[in-house]
């Protein structure tokens, strides 16, 4: 009786270790349509495997081997998606760093297989940094459900979350870090047990109360002074309405906001009168490479009252600051103006080399997330010269990014998939602003791991080392409801 | 006699408990289907069985969606309820006291009244109770000892907290010893190492994470009804103990006069010797006879009084205005357009969610704006509630905007429903209807993603099957019934919204498209609501 149960087993496991062999297969002229869309790519060498599926959901079995010029091959061969081995695949990104992959695609449809014009996947010099971190979150409106803050190694599939809202009562968001370095870290709380959280030179965390009775409200859009020692933050009235019929579903917009720098060993927040006025709109402040100057987005305020949300248009403004003293600089000088080509700037990213300033473009407002018109810009800091990415943008949303700490990556958040979840992309930047075509964050099964995830990848910033957070602790001190007021300090 | 009577108390409580919740309370059971998407997929079980408590969460939340035909979930409900009430009978011998092992079981009674209790605490109860009753099947030794050993973090994973009715039933069971002690150390050193690692707050882990949908809520019933079984056993055995020691000093005297006192026989149960024991039935056959026939009726007695007391208590318990504002809800969720009219011209609604769904119920018919006042109103409320942020009072609001085609607002309405759930679970309602808004918006990969999900499901894949062809087929979208139609109604212009629904936004709405008739019933229905005469004269003769 047993017998027959081991044969039977025997060949089920046979069958399970074996793979088609690709026969017969009809060459098509076309290159394969693949997702996601990893054709042309340019890749770090120690980026996670580039597990792929076919677009279409006819095939039957999707076989990919690739290819080097030193005759080396790696091949895959699945029924939803191919699966690279994460060693074999290190190994042959090691030994092409700098040259190309060739990648050949057959799928096995009803009509047998057909095989795809081969592709390249360039093998960049730069690597990338150890990992990024975001909040994972439904793309909603204003009541939340579950949500955290999550770290990805991008050499692996791993991903973990540092704090979830299951451990507490309320919600997390803008997480930041020093140019990816752990050891200072600033985390906003919200809701009944609202609190930031922050940890400098690798310290225990500290809750602080951020609103005080000299700013508008609580602290928001931090961003780390190279030297750890300050952090920018605009304080914000944000408001939302909804549209009835417009393709973009919500407007997110302040009816005030100002910006002020927070030193961290004084307790103390860095006031200015050019940074706080009525008559306009300061946000998403962060500092230069070199720390001596901050720019901002500003736009021009609304009437009270008006709701005229398309004629709110952001430039990129700059103000200088000296880590010295604490003191800005007396005027403010517009970098792009972009009130006047009737769009509006958000989410400014200088490039830690000091070479470059990423920006987002949309047609107003200063919350892009939602514009499905909104790309990315790249403006060059020694020319002054903004450019369109092109290379990287979509027809759908391409808004948030961050730089990697070499500052030649830049993770972007886009919409394209499919209009509404944002995903994590990642698009090459060299030396001279030549933008390569940016991949999707890679999984091991990328369709149904994309199509089964109903939330958004928000805020994604790269981490140098993995984050080292106690959960528990954190939420320890969150429900504390203990917290460290922010001290004022103005400037003249 | 006692063979037919014991069956029966239970099927009278398992008909009582079909009875009440198929009929009495059936909406309560539709409420609970809602708040949740039970998919057939491995990372969604993970999800669950992942964290202590998982395995009856998993067959709690399996059983809830067959909740959506509120006979299957009486059925359901009356067989776990008896399952439990059997499984607490065999813990001791009841004796005429046999109607107390259905307190637990009416505990849990009172437990599933709260729509937000969940039924995977009570499968974490009868689970419970079954590995009990299973671990009292193994002879006394060091295999049951270790297997005790194995058992408690294996019960902990599965049941959650309340699985320390397993060990105090052990304990009562069988011999306490230095073994018990140190069960017990594991017991407690669950929660405290669970916390350590697991994602949830620490308290949750002693109370229990998903016996009711409010993670604050501490489970009062559900605890009363686990420590009630150990509480009532421990009681009736210390009972016939006594009893036993009386009956035996007795026999002893007996014996001395007469000789004749009754010895238990090698196979009778304690049971029986109890039923028998008043002092009459020494006294001689006939007496023993009368004794027996005496003993069912007390048996019965106890059960009529048990059932009678608790059913009271039930039945005062039961929210009875909430199952009318479900039965509302899911009228309109069904568009039961007839039966709404039925039920409120039986009983009017005094409920704003009742007068929401009597309003679109009118208006579906063409009748608003002609009987708006022979019904119960609450001003503009009646027709628009204003969404708040619960999981809710949304659901028939959307409704009502997804129907005039406001179908951004109804969107976000839904989502908005589905995102205020608090135990973090999805909808399958909520799923449906945003694939269907998504679909009328034409953003067809993300109604996709949702129909997608929905296929994972067993009572929605049909319907996701039957729809999927229609994304990006805009002739097929243009012919459908609804989605044609609600296309032809939305809004043309675009404006800003908040939260309050205005007369200029149904205006918009209406002359967007005039063949709009229910947009014209409700833009009538809000001018006599508000009194504006001069528009309702004035879209009555654009009508016209």
């Amino acid at each position: 009786m047993k017998k027959p149960l081991y044969i039977l087993l025997t060949l089920l496991l046979f069958t399970a270790c074996t793979t088609e062999t690709v026969k017969d297969a009809k060459q098509e002229k076309l290159l394969p349509r693949i997702y996601p869309d990893y054709l042309g790519v340019t890749i770090p060498v120690n980026i996670a495997p580039l597990c792929f599926s076919m677009a279409d959901e006819g095939v039957l079995l999707i076989d990919a081997v690739i290819t080097d010029s030193h005759g080396h091959s790696m091949h895959s061969q699945g029924e939803e998606s191919v699966d690279f081995d994460l060693d074999d695949w290190h190994a042959l990104l090691g030994q092409n760093r700098g040259d190309s992959l060739s990648v050949t695609v057959s799928a096995k449809y009803d009509d047998g297989w057909h095989t795809y014009r081969s592709f390249s996947i360039y093998v960049s010099t730069d690597s990338i940094d150890y990992g990024i971190c975001y909040r994972l979150i439904e793309p909603g409106y204003e009541v939340w459900s579950k949500m955290g803050i999550y770290e990805r190694d991008l050499s692996s599939f791993d991903e973990r979350p540092l704090i979830e809202n299951t451990q507490f009562e309320g919600c997390v968001n803008c997480h930041s870090f020093n140019r990816g370095k752990t050891t200072d870290m600033s985390l906003h709380i919200r809701g009944s047990h609202g609190a930031t959280l922050l940890r400098h030179n690798n310290g225990p965390f500290t809750a602080y109360n951020t609103k005080t009775d000299q700013t508008l409200g609580l602290c928001v859009y931090p961003y780390w002074h190279p030297s750890g020692r300050y952090i920018a933050y605009s304080t914000n009235t944000t408001n939302q309405l909804f549209h009835s019929a417009d393709r973009n579903r919500i407007e997110v917009f302040d009816d005030a906001s100002d910006i002020q720098v927070y030193d961290v060993e004084k307790n103390e927040l860095l006031l200015s009168p050019l940074l706080k006025q009525d008559s306009v709109y300061e946000t998403y402040p962060v500092f230069s490479a070199d720390g001596r100057s901050l720019y901002f987005c500003a736009a021009r305020a609304l009437p009270e009252g008006s709701h005229q949300l398309d004629s709110i248009r952001y430039n990129l403004c700059r103000i200088d600051f000296d880590p010295e003293t604490g003191n800005y600089g007396d005027r403010i000088d517009t970098i792009v103006n972009a009130e006047a080509l009737h769009k509006s700037v958000s989410f400014p990213r200088p490039s830690y080399d000091g070479s470059f300033l990423c920006y987002t473009l949309s047609d107003y407002g200063q919350f892009s997330i939602w514009h499905h018109e909104a790309d990315l810009y790249l403006l060059d800091l020694s020319t002054g010269q903004s450019l369109p990415m092109d290379e990287a943008n979509s027809k759908d949303t391409d808004s948030f990014h961050n730089w990697s700490t070499n500052s030649r990556w830049l993770v972007l958040s886009s919409r394209r998939d499919d209009g509404l979840f944002t995903r994590p992309y990642f698009c090459h930047i060299d030396a001279k602003g030549k933008v390569s075509k940016p991949f999707m964050l890679p999984q091991r099964n990328p369709r149904r791991f994309y199509r089964e995830r109903f939330l958004s990848f928000n805020v994604p910033d790269f981490v140098t080392v993995p984050t080292r957070f106690n959960s528990h602790q954190a939420t320890r001190l969150i429900n504390s409801n203990s917290r460290t007021p922010f001290g004022v300090r103005t400037s003249p | 006699m006692k063979k037919i009577i014991r069956p029966i108390c239970t099927l009278l409580f398992g008909v009582a408990v079909i009875l009440f919740f198929g009929l009495a309370y059936p909406h309560h059971l539709h409420y609970q289907e809602q708040f949740q998407l039970f998919l057939f997929d491995s990372a969604y079980v993970w999800e669950m069985v992942k964290l202590p408590g998982g395995t009856a969460d998993l067959l709690g939340r399996f059983c809830t969606q067959f909740f959506l035909f509120a006979w299957v979930g009486a059925i359901i409900i009356g067989l776990l309820l008896s399952a439990m009430q059997l499984l607490t009978a065999r813990l001791a011998k009841w004796g005429w006291f046999y109607g107390l092992s259905f307190v637990p079981s009416f505990l849990l009674w009172l437990f599933l009244l709260d729509e937000n209790a969940l039924l995977g605490g009570v499968w974490a109860v009868v689970l419970t109770l079954l590995a009990s009753w299973g671990f009292d099947r193994l002879t006394d030794g060091w295999t049951r000892r270790i297997l005790l050993v194995a058992a408690v973090p294996i019960l902990y994973w599965m049941v959650g907290p309340v699985c320390v009715l397993f060990f105090l039933l052990q304990v009562l069971h069988h011999k306490r010893s230095a073994w018990s002690y140190g069960v017990f150390l594991l017991l407690i050193a669950m929660p405290v190492i669970s916390s350590c690692f697991l994602p949830v707050p620490a308290s949750s882990l002693w109370t229990g994470i998903h016996y009711h949908r409010y993670p604050t809520v501490f489970p009062a019933l559900l605890w009363a009804a686990t420590l009630s079984v150990f509480v009532l056993t421990l009681i009736v055995r210390a009972f016939y103990h006594q009893r036993s020691k009386k009956f035996n000093g007795q026999c002893s005297t007996v014996n001395e006069k007469n000789g004749q006192c009754p010895k238990m026989r090698v196979n009778e149960s304690r049971d029986e010797v109890v039923q028998s024991m008043p002092s009459n039935s020494i006294l001689g056959e006939a007496n023993g006879q009368w004794s027996m026939f005496n003993g069912q009726w007390s048996t019965l007695s106890v059960f009529v009084v048990v059932a009678v007391i608790m059913g009271w208590v039930v039945w005062k318990n039961s929210n009875f205005k909430a199952e009318k504002v479900m039965q509302y809800d899911f009228m309109a969720r069904h568009q039961q357009w007839n039966r709404i009219i039925d039920t409120v011209n039986a009983e009017k609604p005094n409920n704003p969610i009742g007068v929401t769904v009597q309003n679109l119920a009118l208006a579906m018919h063409g009748l608003l704006p002609d009987h708006l006042f022979e019904y119960n109103q609450n001003g503009i409320s009646g027709l628009f509630p204003k969404v708040e942020r619960d999981a809710t009072s949304p659901l028939p609001t959307a409704e009502v905007f997804y129907q005039l085609g406001m179908i951004n607002v109804a969107q976000r309405s839904v989502f908005e429903a589905q995102e205020a759930i608090l135990d973090f679970q999805k909808s399958a309602r909520c799923y449906k209807r945003l694939a269907q808004t998504n679909l009328i918006n034409g953003d067809y990969e993300v109604a996709r993603k949702y129909l997608m999900a929905l296929q994972k499901t067993l009572f929605y894949s049909d319907w996701a099957n039957e729809t999927l062809p229609l994304l990006g087929d805009e002739e097929a979208i243009a012919k459908h019934p609804e989605y044609g139609r609600l296309r032809q109604m939305a809004y043309q212009e675009d404006f800003y919204f908040s939260d309050h629904t205005t007369s200029q936004m149904l205006q918009s709405l209406f002359l967007s498209n005039t063949d709009n008739n229910l947009a014209y019933e409700y833009l009538l229905a809000y001018c006599l609501l508000t009194g504006d005469r001069e528009n309702y004269y004035y879209f009555t003769s654009i009508q016209r």
